[in-house]
């Protein structure tokens, strides 16, 4: 094979790494501070991406032609939103649910999950087809013989990246974090300490799906398409790559996303006659890990008391 | 059971097994009436008639009646049970689509049967219902037409097949617990789907053609002849899906009353306490999946036969949550409970054709309301009685 | 026969860094009822869950009845002749007093497939034997709890849910009865209603041996005929009641003063 494809292959892959690394980071929040798994973390991330189309729409209809100006007002609008709705979430569906079984929890969430679905099939406008979604970012590209590389992919990675590294500096630097920490940590503790333990888990919740929201507009640019179901394959893609890391684990996701990018792409190279195989291939691989390491690569505490 | 049209003229003096009788007997006439039912005003009233029946029927304590009925008198409930179902169906006769749709909720309920073994007693929840249900109707379709063998073993080949492929996912299933496991099946499902939709030995997003059943030489292509009157081919379907089904109910009512019961119960309410009461955790969980992948792959192959025609599309990740969704709706571990949510989940959105499209997001709505509000669900499980009319009272 | 039913062999068991059994020695005769004590995160609970093979020994051995039990797995050990109740109760509340007590001799039933789904007259047999069996057990504590068998757990006091957790244990007729903190989450009247409880059980199963992990010092005093004190993991002191409350060792370990 020749290099300009390899390298085609390569910036895909850390491309898809980068998104699924912010899905999975979500989860792991989630599930750090509540131990809990929020199931609708794709479908969110799935109305993140059709607000920001719709954000874009609204726009131009206004007259605003500039692609940079959209871009921002994309990503306010639609990260607002979804940060909104993961805190409602937090505050209706899962904290009410605490103390039944934690399994009610990872159900309510899917079924939430298919409602968002379904509501954004049946009820947004020719919603059940997919929606082309704007190129708001430069497209010129540098040659380096049969492989180019483009403009947006480089940003769309950097910005990934960047805040990845942002998220984890606002968990391991700041106030905030530290407040995140200590409920993660331990609920009792820390609400004896002060910290309003309902706000911080409706924030860390808010945190997350920001995130997503943030990933389903990379996903919107990358594939210039969005559609009502690309949350529940991404979604099920970032909670795998929170499990292969090992779930409450920060670094846990961001290698589990990587991992499984990594994954899909040895697929498609491997499989070269069979393309289409790369999912069934990277989920096999998923189910085979789960075989190997029950519980994740990087092992999360061990919780039963006894 | 509890939609029982006749609530208020019943004296509350009647014997339970009396009161039992009868409310089987509405339960069939409205059945009857239901499935036969064209305008959406006709059933949306049945529907609320139902509703309201319910709700009478828990106020006034005649639920409870029929508890006791069904509790005190198990042998002569049950029989009048499957004989109104058989009245159902003959009744019904030369009604096509009628038929259809009963079979298939029945074929739904045997799948939930199984997926209430796993999650329901066990505690394992199968995200890959449908998945198993549709390695069932591959079979059926690919020995239906490439091979002789008998359709009726052809079933046993679909749960057999099921439960190979399960096999597969046994050892992280049974490793994992919780979410961990939850990833697992879900997975699965997802590359089931995936894996059909891209291969092109099985027909590929376009799907298979599955032959029909045959019986010893009976065709089920045929419709049966009753008195001079040609009835339906469904008749033959409907039949031997109620025959699945009543056997699939019994041997998981024994199931759930035998030791074997209690042992999936122990494991799914503190494995840890189990292991050191001797209980065999990974025994109980790998029977209880086999189980229920078993009992959905026999389902989905009758189901391939009785549709002739299978795609991928029937069988995707929204089809494994509906059948969670049966389960979680009648109620963990109650069989009674799956039975009358497979009624729900299958056969109203098909009456009515409105909801019909809006039957994922319905009741994914309506699961999100029971966790909040009645997590035990629509009949929940009593306390476990070994045997009818035994010691066990509630 | 030799004389000790149970015995530690320099039993070590560390979590990360921290040693929460750091060489434990100790031994327990047939038929007495030894007091394990020893203040919070001595390795009491923890040493009860080697033992039951919950956990396996970073390194050291147990033996039990003339055999090596170590690293044999909970189910194993249960077979053996060990059973235990928890610190926190683990009962299904969900489930009948008869299930729970059954969870118990879950080991001593026909638990084959076929037997349990077809031999309906083999099952029935059996379920009748168990009940009379449970019933005995359970009125033996207590007859109003003989009376509700199929009474779900979960609405019980919680003396009555100790009493289940023993009777649950004692099923299965072990040799060997671990107790963790019976008194926990008690009243005073029932920790005492307790104890008698547990010396009557004692004199119906003569050849019972019993450890108990308790904070209650008069339970200790009233119940046990031998003593052993941890503290870190280790045995710092061990004789009767009065010895080791006399040993000025104890007294430093539970007070923490040098």
């Amino acid at each position: 094979m020749d290099i300009g494809l390899l390298g085609q292959y390569l910036a895909n892959g850390v491309m898809l790494g980068t998104m699924y690394a912010l899905v999975a980071v979500g989860f792991t929040l989630f599930f750090g501070v509540l131990d809990v798994i929020k199931f609708s973390h794709g479908d969110v991330l799935m109305i993140g991406a059709f607000t920001g189309f719709t954000t874009y729409l609204g726009i131009v209809a206004i007259g605003i032609e500039n692609p940079w100006v959209a871009l921002v007002a994309v990503l306010v609008v639609s990260i607002a939103t979804t940060a909104a709705l993961g805190a409602l979430i937090a505050r209706y569906l899962v904290l009410p649910l605490k103390s039944a079984p934690p399994l009610n929890i990872l159900l309510i969430t899917l079924m939430l999950g298919t409602a968002l679905r379904e509501g954004v099939r049946l009820f947004y406008p020719d919603g059940s087809n997919p929606k082309a979604f704007p190129a708001l970012l430069p497209t010129a590209s540098l040659e380096l013989g049969s492989f180019s590389l483009r403009a947006d992919s480089v940003i769309l990675v950097s910005a990934g990246i960047a805040v990845i590294i942002g998220l984890n500096l606002l968990i391991n630097r700041t106030r905030l974090g530290l407040a995140i920490r200590a409920v993660a940590q331990d609920e009792e503790t820390a609400k004896i300490m002060g910290i309003n333990y309902t706000m911080i888990v409706l924030v860390t919740f808010a945190i997350g799906s920001g995130a997503a929201a943030f990933a389903g507009i990379m996903n919107g640019l990358y594939y210039n398409e969005v559609n009502f179901g690309m949350g529940l394959l991404l979604g099920l893609i970032g909670f795998s790559a929170a499990i292969i890391g090992g779930l409450g684990n920060i670094y846990g996701a961001i290698l589990g996303g990587f991992l499984f990018a990594g994954l899909q792409t040895v697929g498609a190279v491997a499989l070269p006659f069979a393309s289409a195989y790369k999912d069934v291939f990277a989920f096999g691989v998923v189910i085979a890990l789960m075989a190997w390491k029950p519980t994740g690569l990087i092992a999360e505490r061990s919780s039963d008391r006894v | 059971m509890k939609d029982d049209v006749m609530k208020t003229p019943i004296p509350v003096s009647l014997p339970p097994l009396a009161t039992g009788l009868i409310a089987v007997a509405a339960c069939a006439i409205f059945g009857w009436l239901f499935l036969l039912a064209e305008s959406e005003v006709a059933v949306l009233g049945l529907v609320l008639l139902a509703v309201l029946a319910g709700w009478g029927a828990q106020k006034t304590g005649l639920s409870a009646t029929l508890g006791t009925a069904m509790h005190q008198h198990s042998g002569a409930m049950n029989g009048a049970i499957v004989a109104s179902l058989l009245a159902v169906i003959a009744l019904l006769g030369t009604e096509h689509f009628p038929l259809l749709m009963l079979s298939t909720m029945l074929l739904y309920l045997v799948a939930a049967l199984g997926l209430n073994v796993q999650f329901g007693l066990t505690g394992m929840v199968n995200f890959a219902g449908a998945a198993f249900f549709g390695i069932g109707a591959y079979t059926s379709a690919v020995l239906t037409t490439h091979t002789a063998v008998p359709p009726l073993l052809i079933l046993l080949a679909g749960g057999l097949i099921a439960a190979l492929i399960g096999a597969l996912l046994i050892v992280p299933v049974v490793r994992t617990a919780g979410h961990y496991s939850a990833v697992v099946t879900i997975a699965f499902g997802v590359l089931f789907k995936t894996f059909l939709e891209v291969n092109e030995v099985l027909g590929g997003p376009q799907g298979l053609m599955v032959g029909s059943m045959n019986v010893f030489g009976w065709d089920f292509n045929n419709g049966p002849v009753l008195m001079g009157h040609e009835m339906s081919f469904y008749v033959n379907y409907a039949l031997l899906s109620s025959g699945l089904a009543i056997l699939a109910f019994a041997l998981t009512r024994r199931l759930e009353r035998s030791w074997l019961g209690l042992a999936l119960d122990s494991v799914r309410l503190d494995e840890t306490a189990s292991a050191c009461f001797g209980i065999n955790v990974v025994r109980a969980k790998v029977l209880a999946f086999t189980y229920g992948n078993i009992l959905a792959g026999i389902a989905g192959a009758l189901y391939g036969m009785m549709i002739s025609f299978i795609a991928p599309n029937s069988f995707t990740f929204s089809d494994s949550l509906l059948m969670v969704s049966i389960v979680l709706l009648g109620g963990l571990g109650s069989l009674w409970g799956s039975a009358l949510a497979a009624v729900i989940v299958v056969l109203v959105p098909e009456k009515l054709q409105i909801l019909q499209e809006y039957r994922f997001l319905l009741f994914s709505v309506l699961v999100i309301a029971m966790l909040l509000f009645r997590p035990q669900g629509l009949l929940p499980r009593g306390v476990r009685s070994y045997f009818p009319g035994g010691r066990a009272q509630r | 026969m030799s004389e000790v039913l149970l015995e530690f062999e320099g039993l070590a068991k560390s979590f990360g860094g921290v040693r929460a059994l750091d060489g434990l020695d100790m031994r327990v005769k047939r038929g007495e009822i030894l007091g394990l004590i020893g203040p919070n995160g001595s390795g009491k609970t923890t040493s009860f869950n080697v033992v039951t093979g919950i956990y396996t020994p970073t390194s050291g051995r147990v033996r039990f009845d003339g055999r090596d039990i170590t690293g044999l797995g909970a189910r194993k050990v249960y077979e053996a002749g060990i059973a235990r109740t928890f610190q926190r109760s683990r009962l299904c509340l969900d489930l009948s007093i008869f299930d729970n007590v059954m969870i118990g001799n879950h080991a001593r039933v026909n638990n084959g497939l076929w037997f349990n789904l077809m031999n309906r007259r083999g099952l029935r047999r059996e379920v009748e034997d168990g009940y009379a069996r449970a019933r005995e057990l359970v009125a033996g504590f207590s007859a109003d709890l003989a009376d509700r068998m199929f009474a779900p757990v979960g609405a019980l006091p919680m003396i009555e849910r100790r009493r289940i957790e023993i009777c649950r244990a004692l099923v299965s007729a072990p040799k060997l009865l671990l107790l963790d903190e019976p008194s926990a989450g008690m009243t005073h009247d029932e920790t005492a209603q307790l104890m008698d409880d547990i010396l009557a059980v004692r004199d119906r199963m003569g050849d019972l041996s019993i450890v108990i992990i308790e904070h209650e010092m008069g339970v200790i005093e009233r119940l046990t005929d031998h003593c052993v004190v941890l503290s870190y993991g280790r045995k710092i002191s061990e004789g009767s009641y009065a010895a080791i409350a006399a040993d000025p060792e104890v007294q430093t370990a539970y007070l923490g003063v040098d």
